[in-house]
């Protein structure tokens, strides 16, 4: 959990790399008659480890979105039961995800590729980045999975619903309102 | 619910094939694919999930080729794109702009013009949110900034809160319209269609859009009369437009340097932020914790972007590897009905989706299918842009599911039911419509300005 | 030729970047799909489509081929360079200033690029051009020594070290937005073929265009070595009948195409049968002897150096055995 909260910090920094670096290709570019020449494929880099490693931390906060209009409204033990099956599917596509990816790095080994940027970076290391990330995401997946299997059997639906129920309106609302907290702080 | 409408659509067009082509129709294997995922969303499973899943079981039972072989790519190939890159960059300008505060600035000197108009502080709501469009890309971002700064003013005023929280809603719909957003830049990503051109196009309907909703304003003004608060002096009147500056300063950044020639639309995203960040300093908000709190909320919510469109690409490869889009655009094509028959029942399917889906994953999803339809059809694919994105933010503060209209029910000081939010959004909603009609009747509304510019 | 009957051949085909391009209306769409269906009396099915419509960038297309997803693929060599670096010495920037050299070069290459790409379960049967890959600017310039300082969009490495080489400066943006950033001076000048440049509306926002052919975007048909091989050995032989006839129209068509795209670009009607005519026609810059000889020393000096760093000293030796002695220019010294 605490990895995955590092993990997406990291990624959150990372885009404020990313719009330092783009700003300052843009001024180099206008201005001083240079510019990376690598900008695109390192900023599309970034995005995808930045979507990669952000997604177990997401996963963790309950904010992936599913369509949950009809699951609230059922007793709390189906409701416990559907998160579980829910998480479950999510997992499989999760491992897919991972499988490919894992599989692309290999293949892009095999051709020992680089891609068409001047850096000609060697697209297993930005893959290999992304990769890792969802290989975490699985994990988180599966750590989810086995915690909520637990008390579904140690007859604890309550618990399993607030590890994997969607977030309510009070948690989108107190983020909200730390925000607007955080902008005040500075004129009182 | 789009895995359902893609699945039926796939019916569609395989039983069209095989009324033309005399094969054999897997329709069992179909209904079977749509009942599985009526139980799936059922059960609230995750939507990339749904999309994703959808697609390895429409490979494993159409497709004779190894198309996992491929699935790294296919993934691979959206995430790294450089056009998407301006999603998380939009997303972190606002997080910045809404925790420095610069927001409530900008409400308090619209208020001081705007007050004694008939509707009063409804139309700041509606011009402020006009404003942070300029320079944010997207609709929630608006919604969130700018309903947190206003929501306050109205907290034991004489308001009718379900106008108020309506207005808000509505400002926030235009997020995406006005430029810069989100939308266009996945639009112009799908479709190959330039962004810049996009924006230029989305500027008379933005306008339009906005007019119209003064309209709503002003006729519940009137109809609603309430005293007016005392006039000020011009000279304070002129001071308080100092809080513009900072909001105007970056509109000209991020707008003026796409326009001016400096940066590309993924390009100024970035400079927008940087500025946004700018402002913060000079308003000695910078801070680390300022920072670390927006780089983590542009983290996940870019990951929840991202994984849709993990399911979503997905999805589409192995829709396109059995050919449903050729399939479907010529089907649709093929009808005997004249195009704007065929133009009226895309956007009305875009209407009925909106019901109930989230803006963002409609336009992933559809998009590819009814793009090819749109251009054999003779429609102009810039025009389409502004259509579809107009319908996207419709899609946002339509009742029953909407996120903009979430955010704002989840942030009102004095608790009541959704159904405020839902009623109060409804005349803009019909305001949004009408336009969406007249730009149907006078597709030059979009395409006159890129006309004269090009 | 015909095909006696058989067992049916269903083939996926995925070639050219947009289905508007001519290489795929004139050549693909009639020989590969239309031709073949025909006389194999409907017995080998060729189901044809584009990168565009298959979501697919350009640049992973052998690997598209290798995972069996197609039988046959299309895609511009600098593309795949990424993956298989020995493409890139096919087609670099000053190699062939005329379409004939590219051919010859294309054809003594095609074997030896096999031997690599070969490993990775994917053969060219053909090399063909698009239309010659010109300069094209918002400002007036008569010849390459102008381009000095201004800011040139290129795509691939070999353009890159040229534009470097010539004192310009290189700047990459993705091929959709490169309409907006010349209308508007994000870039001055761009580098694509002539038919391509017309096609994107591009006389709308430039002046002025030059008629030498940098490079030619030599483009090649792969197949898939473990389908080709299964293959029922009268359809083999069937399909390289195809194969060949598309060479020969494409060849002709890389002709034609470059000539038509400068006269539709630059107004003349009576020259413009392929593509579209422009409705802002712009000059024609002619080629000088200073350019032609400005071309083959950034080639020998800066191009060719760049390749060999980056593709390895095989790929050195290669281009000194194979295409030093029709090009006239040795890596190395
Ligand atoms: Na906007
Ligand atoms: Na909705």
């Amino acid at each position: 959990m605490a990895l995955a909260t590092a993990m997406a910090y990291v990624a959150g920094w990372n885009y404020i790399a990313c719009a330092l670096f783009i700003t300052f290709d843009v001024v180099a570019r206008s201005l001083l008659g240079f510019s990376s020449a690598a900008t695109i494929e390192v900023t599309g880099y970034m995005l995808a480890g930045g979507i990669a490693w952000g997604l177990a931390h997401t996963l963790a906060r309950r904010a992936h979105i599913r369509v949950d209009v009809w699951v609230n409204r059922l007793p709390l033990r189906l409701r416990a039961v559907l998160h579980l099956v829910s998480l479950l599917l999510l997992g499989a596509f999760a491992v897919f995800c991972a499988w490919s990816a894992a599989a692309l790095v290999d293949e892009s080994l095999l051709f020992d590729a680089h891609d068409n940027s001047a850096l000609r970076i060697p697209l297993v290391i930005p893959q290999g980045i992304w990769t890792f990330g969802i290989i975490a995401f699985c994990l988180m997946i599966t750590v989810l999975a086995l915690e909520s299997a637990l008390s579904l059997l140690l007859g604890r639906p309550a618990e399993l619903d607030a590890l994997l129920g969607s977030r309510t309106l009070e948690d989108e609302t107190e983020e909200a309102l730390e925000a607007v907290q955080m902008a005040r702080e500075g004129t009182r | 619910m789009i895995a359902v409408v893609f699945l039926l659509l796939l019916l569609a067009a395989a039983v069209f094939a095989a009324v033309t082509g005399g094969q054999t129709v897997p329709v069992w294997e179909i209904l079977a694919l749509t009942g599985v995922f009526l139980l799936f969303f059922g059960a609230g499973v995750y939507i990339a999930a749904v999309l994703g899943l959808l697609g390895i079981l429409i490979g494993l039972t159409f497709s004779d080729r190894p198309w996992w072989a491929f699935a790294g790519q296919t993934l691979w190939g959206p995430s790294s794109n450089f056009v998407l890159v301006a999603v998380p960059l939009f997303l972190l300008m606002g997080e910045i702009l809404l925790r420095a505060g610069l927001s409530d600035r900008l409400y308090r000197a619209l208020n001081v013009w705007l007050n004694r108009l008939p509707g009063g502080l409804l139309h700041t709501n509606i011009a402020s949110c006009a404003l942070f469009s300029a320079i944010s890309g997207s609709s929630v971002a608006t919604a969130a900034t700018m309903g947190s700064v206003a929501l306050p003013y109205f907290r034991d005023s004489a308001y009718n809160q379900r106008m108020v929280l309506g207005s808000l809603a509505a400002g926030g719909a235009l997020g995406n319209l006005i430029p810069p957003g989100i939308t266009f830049i996945i639009y112009g990503l799908i479709t190959e269609t330039s962004v810049g051109a996009l924006y230029i196009a989305a500027l008379l309907p933005s306008i339009l859009v906005t007019g119209l909703f003064i309209l709503v304003i002003l006729a519940h003004g009137l109809t609603h009369r309430m005293d007016r608060p005392p006039p000020l002096p011009l000279g304070m009147k002129l001071r308080a437009l100092l809080g513009l500056v900072p909001t105007l300063l970056l509109m000209l950044l991020v707008l003026g340097s796409i326009y001016a020639g400096f940066a590309t639309p993924t390009e100024a995203a970035a400079l927008g932020a940087v500025g946004a960040a700018v402002f913060a300093a000079a308003e000695g908000k910078l801070t680390f914790r300022l920072l670390h709190a927006s780089a983590e909320a542009t983290a996940r919510n870019t990951a929840l972007l991202g994984l849709i469109i993990f399911g979503a690409y997905l999805l589409n490869y192995l829709l396109t590897t059995i050919n449903v889009p050729q399939a479907l655009a010529g089907f649709i094509g093929g009808m005997p009905l004249p195009p704007w028959a065929i133009m009226a029942c895309i956007l009305a399917l875009y209407l009925a989706l909106g019901t109930f889906m989230e803006g963002f994953s409609m336009i992933i999803t559809t998009v590819p299918v009814v793009f090819p339809i749109v251009t054999a059809l003779g429609y102009d694919p810039i025009w389409f842009g502004v259509m579809v994105t107009m319908l996207v933010e419709i899609a946002q503060i339509s009742p029953p599911d909407g996120t903009v209209m979430y955010v704002l029910q989840g942030m009102r000081p004095k608790p009541g039911p959704i159904t405020d939010v839902f009623v109060g959004v409804t005349p803009f909603l019909a305001a949004y419509l009408l336009a969406v009609v007249l730009m149907m009747i006078w597709p030059e509304i979009a395409l006159w300005l890129p006309g004269v510019m090009g | 030729q015909g095909l006696p009957p058989g067992p049916k051949v269903s083939v996926v085909a995925v070639t050219q970047p947009l289905p508007t391009q001519p290489q795929y209306t004139r050549v693909d769409v009639p020989l590969l799909r239309e031709q073949t269906a025909q006389r194999s009396n409907g017995r080998v099915e060729v189901q044809l489509s584009t990168h565009a419509e298959r979501n697919l960038s350009g640049t992973e297309l052998v690997r598209l081929v290798r995972s069996g997803q197609a039988d046959i693929a299309a895609a511009t060599l600098t593309t795949l360079s990424g993956d298989v670096p020995i493409l890139d010495g096919v087609d670099l920037a000053g190699l062939a200033p005329g379409i004939d050299g590219a051919k010859r070069i294309a054809e003594a290459m095609l074997p030896v690029v096999n031997r690599d790409l070969e490993r990775f379960g994917a053969r060219l049967m053909v090399i063909y051009p698009f239309p010659a890959q010109v300069v094209w600017c918002r400002q007036p310039f008569s010849g390459l020594a102008e381009l000095k300082g201004r800011k040139v969009r290129t795509f691939g490495n070999s353009l890159v070290d040229f534009f470097t080489a010539l004192g310009a400066q290189p700047v990459s943006i993705g091929f959709p937005e490169v309409y907006s950033a010349l209308e508007r001076g994000v870039v001055d000048c761009a580098i694509t073929g002539t038919g391509s440049g017309v096609a994107a509306r591009w006389p709308e926002v430039t002046t002025h265009v030059s008629n030498l052919p940098v490079s030619w975007a030599l483009a090649g048909y792969m197949v898939n070595i473990a389908w080709w091989n299964r293959l029922d050995p009268q359809v083999r032989s069937f399909l390289e009948g195809t194969f060949r006839e598309i060479n020969d129209k494409q060849w002709e068509l890389g002709a034609a195409a470059t000539r038509d795209g400068l006269d539709c670009a630059t107004g003349k009607a009576e020259g413009c049968r392929i593509h579209t005519l422009a409705t802002r026609p712009i000059t024609e810059v002619p080629a000088t002897e200073a350019d032609r000889a400005a071309l083959r020393e950034i080639l020998e000096k800066s191009v060719l150096p760049g390749f060999v760093k980056r593709c390895g000293a095989r790929c050195g030796e290669v281009f000194n055995q194979v295409i030093a002695p029709i090009a006239g220019v040795r890596a190395g010294g």
